[in-house]
């Protein structure tokens, strides 16, 4: 069941059968639990939010008109389940909080001069293999105010397109570049703030 | 990178789009913009290295995002959300 293509595994479940609701399950859960853990970083609410939106997925799988993508019509049912979890206060390590562009921009010097930005593109590939860049790159994304938050997650995290992010989120393609641009500012200062202490330190 | 914002102190040779750029260059680097206003963009890079290396790394930090590694969902998550299901599936037949 689980090498059978998409479209037909969605057919059968709308029709009822079992199995394929279950393969339908297990081909997605471990990306919603991935997407969840991101959003909330804690076990427990991951699993409140993975379980909130397969019961929504099973509820409602015959609701679903292949308007959209299967994924982002899940992944809506998933953003949802976390920022109404977040709305509940449940787990909020970021408050609601705008990031201003002009606050992110880097500033010229005291003299007028042009601000020195590194370019560490090159030493970010061979550090992607290093774990501690990846806990840097988790912690950046874990500091972003929710709704920048959730935004990256799906656009550079998940993958989906800007359209189907605005889809998911019910926003308009203009407000969630315009979140996911902020957002790669924010995580961009926090990199350059890592690759600047490791250049320190081999100085 | 400076821009034309007022607030700011004017500076000798900053670029006056700096600031503009700024705001597009996520744009740029996913290929969503106009090629007109891609080429005025490379023809301000031409001469504005901060720029450059900005939208180099900005670039890199979207691609490490997709890169970053995916989470494990442990077995007992995965064993307790198929017991849910299969209890709700049971009370709704």
């Amino acid at each position: 069941m689980c090498n059978e293509n998409e479209q037909d595994l969605i057919l059968a479940s709308q029709s009822g059968d079992l199995a394929a609701l279950d393969a339908l399950v297990r081909r997605h859960q471990g990306r919603v639990y991935g997407f969840a853990m991101r959003m909330c970083r804690n076990v427990e609410d991951a699993k409140d939010i993975l379980q909130e939106t397969f019961l929504g997925m099973v509820r409602s799988i015959r609701e679903f008109r292949q308007e959209s993508k299967f994924t982002t019509w899940l992944y809506r049912i998933a953003s949802n389940a976390c920022l109404k979890k977040h709305r509940r206060g449940v787990f909020d390590p970021t408050p609601e909080q705008e990031l201003s562009l002009d606050a992110l921009m880097p500033r010229p010097d005291s003299d007028g001069r042009r601000p020195e930005i590194a370019d560490w593109s090159e030493d970010a590939e061979r550090a992607l293999l290093n774990g501690e860049l990846t806990g840097r790159m988790e912690a950046a994304i874990d500091k972003l105010p929710r709704e920048y938050k959730i935004v990256l997650l799906l656009r550079d995290v998940e993958g989906f397109s800007a359209e189907e992010t605005a889809e998911m989120l019910k926003l308009s393609v203009p407000a969630v570049k315009s979140r996911l641009h902020r957002a790669r500012v924010f995580v961009r200062k926090e990199l350059a703030d890592y690759f600047q202490e490791k250049q320190a330190e081999r100085a | 990178m400076r821009g034309n914002t007022g607030a700011e102190p004017q500076g000798k040779d900053v670029p006056v789009n700096c600031r503009e750029l700024f705001e597009r260059l996520s744009e740029f680097v996913d290929g969503e913009l106009s090629q007109e206003i891609c080429e005025e963009i490379r023809k301000h890079m031409e001469g504005c290295d901060p720029c450059v290396n900005f939208a180099k790394t900005l670039k890199s930090t979207a691609d490490l995002c997709r890169r970053l590694p995916s989470q494990t969902m442990p077995p007992e998550v995965a064993g307790e959300l198929h017991m849910l299901l299969s209890k709700h599936l049971r009370q709704s037949r």
